[in-house]
């Protein structure tokens, strides 16, 4: 890994959240045929309407209306929430510490299992443990987040009650009720990275086994537990974490969802709340660090992979 | 005396959907101490699955009915996986096919090496790292200790498999198996190994069994040869001898179809005018980038012609240009200079019109590439008839020229075998009825008896046609059979053009003298 | 076409997703005339009504027929997930299909793009989109297809740009075929196959992302008996009725699951080389 490779990777996540902006500035406050309206619905009066617009800078052309926003976006100031009045850049980063708990919880979980689960698919291929990981795969990505909320609440908190329904707890306050109120969300978006990891980690070992390498590791007699895990495993592993920087989209996505359910006070549980009361600003904050979140953590994937991969010289 | 490996009446089969078939049908071959049998077959004849038999290797749906494979007098089919833990890599050493596959490409080079001597010789991690060193000094790698640090894609093909040689002989075997050790490699490099091959056997005394589908290779390194045949070992003899007095009719036709330098396939010589000329011809790849990189060359001021009737054999190492000479003739890579064809010098594959596309055809390699698997046989033959006009009735004449019946214009390629295949890709070569045919390594992936009837079937299109070919190997001994004149590339320039018969004469390049010494060819 | 679906049906997965999908389709073509009940008839005193003979899904919060809304619901669910993953593929495989051809720095540009265009995750871009356009089956179904169609371009110019790396467009080239010829005969029937397969998978998350955009009141509007709707208006009688919730769940999930199974069979049953 060589300097100019992480300045150019780095000026990649520039462009990336450059054309972020310019899509989520576009499609929230370009598009509309007028912003102001949408905003404040049909009935507004003129006088809202004209306060409004005068606010967003509405009469201004397009692209100084971007100007002036990615302007005040560089000097770290993402406006003011029109719903309460206060900057919205806090309100989200806060938002935003409590997802990444959220969402690092469900990666851990993610790793615990699915590594397990597909190594022992490959490594029993075709037999029940195989069978039971496919269509626990199946339905882990077939069913949507919202499904295995709801699903989950029913059984874990409506019947068997071994977890809190919803709700947040801060594990400043309290840790211990803090983690199991993160229980279900936790479980509901790991369950569908568990499901694609899983199913990754088998294809991904079961191609290293049939490999030319590992027939030779075998036949220079080394005994079958230092094959697997001196030369597969980590063979097998390395493109999974591609895959898992890949799936943290699918991550975010789940996290809007379980947050609104389960009602935690996360980025994602923010931005349905500004969009349901049009709140424009904190949309746009919202849109823009979930975005920029997806963008880190494939470069951190990246340069993982850099790091533990020899054959790959980034220059 | 008891031999080192004792294969008695084996017979193997493979439970597949279509039934059991039968890989190994009552082998017994004997391999006494100190010496090298050569087991010679082509591909599908059980070879590669003898050897796996031996390591104790053997896939899920396979089923041994009968046999013996002793070690030494020990038996190893009834040894447990632990005993079989400390034959492999301990008391049999295994070389495979390809060295770029056969390395992990996540772990050093010195860690593959030094854990076969920390598994088999109880060393510690320091020591066998020690020996390790001394092991890749042993078959001639330069600077082992820093080699041991390196890892598979940072080293050359031929260091890959000292690498691996190294870790079959590091724990000082009985047995090596060598399952086509050099066919990877480029043909000097390959000489190299099998020189290395020789030195070791005379210093450590092993016993080897040495797979390989080249006859004329084998009887260079074994003592004793077998011949195997859809699993029947068909003819067991002395290496000399196999190749003056093969008894068996298979064995025959094999000796029969190794090129052999001095059996002239072509007599007459190139006549009439010339068909295409390459004038100072340069090809450049890559294009410079925004950061860093820059074109590499793939081929630079080559002269040469070709006459009408005339077979131009072009050899060379991977990577010296012998393909990049053929993208330029048919137009798939941009070039400087000029081709000139009917006196028109052409300096771009714009100017190469329809007339010119016709006339010079190329057949590619690979047939599983270059015939496009969603089109039938006979959709791949009627364009280039319909494309250069043609009439479509031509179309089971164009197969039988192929020697293939008519009934597979409506077959795809995925059910040809692969010389049929390659027939495919010649019949549509020929539909242009082409003044030129540019063959790219196409006998390569071919056994040696499918390549012997290619090459027979474009000599005798070439008979009938008067088609010239350029004809692009890294076989010597095959070309030299055929070619009128041959040019040698190296690095992407021509550093020979010559005649054929003056290759063993003393103006030749050195480097065209370290491939013709390279070159396999038969004792005896 | 009859060679294809005869070699599906020889795969365990492409069978069963065959028979899940044609199931739904019919339910999708004749669900509200199978209806037992008007799926928006309301019946108070029959609210809440446990599965049974006269309601074999039970009864919702308005006594209506879970099991009837069911059956509605899959005409206003299935064919708007894969109109829209129809409508991001095309537009995905014109990009795609688009900078395979154009190469070099274009390539570059346009992929670096999409790249950046792709760190929106799925569902907020869905989001935005709706958020824009407001409400709506429609409007949910354009934005599906919005946020499809990134990854779309991606996948066709992958294959697009194996194809054309292929001998036989070599062969096509040297032999001096036009580049209508290269693009629609050599290429094309090489590179439709991967996209089919990939689409087909695609149907099954825009099912899922098409009933969530529902349930978070962005895509259906009641009354509409649209599945990710009545999980929805099922959730704050959780406890009280659970069936409301599980039978659209289940719904939900098999329509997926079959997708994803006839993708996976369609690998199989679309490989030319894989004799059987």
């Amino acid at each position: 890994m060589s300097a100019s490779w992480l300045i150019r990777r780095i000026l990649l996540i520039a462009y990336t959240l450059l054309v972020v902006s310019l899509l989520v500035f576009g499609i929230t406050q370009v598009l509309p045929a007028d912003a102001a309206v949408m905003l404040l619905g049909e009935n507004a009066t003129p006088a809202a309407l004209a306060a409004v617009r005068a606010k967003l800078g509405l009469g201004d052309p397009a692209w100084l209306q971007y100007w002036h926003w990615l302007a005040a976006l560089l000097r770290g100031d993402f406006g003011m929430s029109m719903r309460t009045g206060q900057p919205v850049g806090p309100t989200m980063l806060v938002a935003l510490s409590r997802s990444l708990l959220l969402a690092a919880l469900a990666l851990a979980l993610m790793l615990v299992f699915a590594v397990p689960l597909g190594l022992a698919a490959a490594l029993r291929r075709g037999k029940p443990i195989d069978l039971a990981a496919g269509i626990v795969s199946y339905l882990g990505v077939s069913l949507p987040e919202f499904v295995t909320a709801t699903l989950l609440l029913l059984l874990l908190a409506d019947r068997l009650h071994w977890l809190p329904a919803t709700g947040y707890v801060p594990l400043t306050d309290n840790p211990v009720d803090g983690l199991r109120h993160l229980g279900l969300p936790v479980l509901t978006v790991s369950l569908v990275l568990i499901a694609h990891v899983s199913r990754m980690v088998r294809s991904e070992t079961i191609d290293v086994l049939h490999s030319d390498y590992i027939r030779a590791a075998r036949l220079k007699g080394l005994s079958p537990r230092r094959v697997l895990f001196g030369h597969a495993v980590r063979n097998a592993l390395l493109p999974v974490i591609t895959i898992v920087a890949l799936d943290v989209g699918y991550l975010l996505g789940g996290i809007i969802v379980v947050e609104e359910i389960f009602a935690i006070p996360g980025i994602g549980r923010q931005l349905i709340v500004a969009i349901e009361s049009r709140d424009l600003p904190a949309i746009q904050a919202g849109a823009l660090i979930m975005a920029a979140t997806y963008a880190i953590a494939n470069f951190l994937a990246d340069i993982a992979y850099a790091l533990l991969d020899k054959r790959i010289r980034y220059d | 005396m008891i031999p080192i490996l004792d294969i008695d009446g084996y017979t193997l089969e493979y439970r597949t959907r279509a039934g059991a078939v039968r890989v190994l049908d009552e082998v017994s071959l004997q391999i006494a101490p100190g010496q090298v049998l050569g087991l010679v077959g082509e591909s599908g004849s059980g070879k590669s699955s003898l050897a796996w038999a031996v390591m104790r290797h053997l896939p899920g749906n396979a089923q041994e009915l009968s046999g013996a494979i002793r070690l030494d007098g020990e038996d190893l089919r009834s040894m447990g996986a632990r005993q079989l833990e400390a034959v492999r890599g301990r008391r049999i050493g295994m070389v495979f096919q390809d060295p770029a596959t056969s390395l992990n490409p996540t772990l050093s080079l010195g860690r593959q090496v030094a854990e076969v001597l920390a598994r088999h010789r109880g060393m510690s991690a320091a020591a066998a790292w020690q020996a390790g060193i001394e092991a890749l000094r042993h078959v001639d790698l330069r600077d082992p200790a820093a080699l041991m640090r390196r890892y598979p894609h940072e080293v050359s093909g031929g260091e890959k498999q000292r690498v691996i040689i190294a870790t079959a002989f590091a724990c000082r075997p009985e047995l090596i198996i060598f399952d086509e050790p050099t066919t990877a490699l480029d043909v000097i490099t390959g000489a190299r190994i099998l020189e290395l091959f020789r030195r070791l056997r005379e210093e450590t005394g092993v016993a080897g069994l040495y797979i390989s589908h080249d006859l004329a290779l084998v009887s260079r390194v074994a003592e004793r040869v077998a011949v195997i045949r859809r699993g029947q070992v068909v003819e067991q003899a002395d290496a000399r001898r196999i190749f003056r007095a093969p008894t068996h009719d298979y064995t025959r036709a094999l000796v029969q179809a190794v090129p052999r330098p001095e059996r002239r396939l072509v007599t007459d010589g190139p006549g009439g005018p010339t068909v295409l000329a390459a004038r100072g011809l340069g090809v450049a790849y890559g294009r410079a980038r925004l950061f860093g990189g820059k074109p590499v060359m793939g081929a630079r001021g080559v002269d040469l012609e070709l006459r009408r009737g005339e077979i131009l054999g072009v050899v060379g190492e991977s990577g010296s240009g012998k393909s990049t000479l053929a993208r330029a003739f048919s137009g798939l890579a941009r070039f400087t200079g000029a081709v000139v064809f009917e006196g028109r010098a052409l300096a771009s594959p714009r100017q190469m019109d329809r007339a010119y596309r016709r006339a010079v055809q190329i057949v590619f390699q690979h047939p599983d590439a270059s015939l496009n698997p969603r089109h039938r046989v006979g959709a791949l033959l009627a364009r280039p008839l319909r494309l250069y006009g043609g009439a479509m009735a031509e179309l089971p004449r164009l197969l039988e020229q192929v020697r293939l019946p008519p009934d597979y214009a409506r077959r795809y390629p995925h059910q040809l075998s692969g010389g049929e295949k390659q027939r495919v890709a010649i019949a549509r070569a020929f539909a242009a009825k082409p003044a030129l045919v540019i063959c790219d390594e196409i006998t390569a992936p071919l056994d040696v008896s499918v390549q012997a009837a290619v090459v027979e079937l474009l000599l005798e299109l070439r008979r009938r046609h008067g088609t010239a070919y350029l004809f692009i190997t890294h076989d010597l001994s095959l070309v030299r059979q055929i070619a009128h004149r041959i040019a040698v590339m190296r690095r992407g320039e021509l550093v020979d053009l010559l005649s054929v018969d003056a290759l063993g004469s003393e103006a030749v390049h050195p480097y065209t003298r370290e491939l013709i010494a390279a070159s396999p060819t038969p004792v005896g | 076409m009859t060679d294809v679906v005869f070699r599906l049906l020889r795969t365990p997965q492409g069978a069963m997703g065959l028979v899940i999908l044609v199931l739904i389709a019919a339910i999708c073509a004749i669900g509200p005339d199978i209806a037992p009940v008007d799926p928006e008839k309301i019946d108070f005193l029959g609210r809440f009504r446990v599965p049974g003979a006269a309601h074999p899904f039970g009864a919702d919060q308005l006594g209506r027929d879970v099991l009837s809304r069911l059956l509605a619901g899959a005409r206003t669910t299935v064919p708007m997930a894969v109109a829209a993953t129809l409508l991001g593929t095309l537009s995905g495989a014109v990009i795609g299909t688009v900078s395979a051809y154009l190469g070099g720095r274009w390539d570059e540009a346009i992929m670096r793009t999409i790249d950046a265009v792709m760190a929106i995750p799925g569902l907020l871009m869905a989001l935005l989109v709706v958020n824009t356009l407001g409400k709506g089956s429609l409007n949910a179904t354009l934005a599906i297809a919005v946020a499809f169609a990134p990854g779309m371009a991606r996948v066709t110019r992958s294959v697009s740009l194996a194809a054309r790396r292929q001998d036989y467009v070599s062969a096509a080239i040297a032999r001096g075929e036009g580049g209508a010829w290269i693009v629609f005969r050599e290429m094309l029937p090489n590179v439709v196959a991967p996209v089919v397969i990939e689409t087909t998978i695609r149907v099954a998350f825009a099912v899922a992302l098409f009933a969530t955009l529902s349930f978070l009141g962005l895509g259906a509007q009641p009354p509409a008996s649209d599945w990710g709707l009545m999980v929805a208006e099922a959730r704050p009688f959780l406890h009280q009725a659970p069936w409301m919730l599980v039978a659209p769940g289940a719904a939900i999930a098999l329509t997926a699951i079959g997708f994803n199974l006839l993708g996976d069979g369609l690998r199989d049953a679309l490989n030319p080389r894989d004799e059987r």
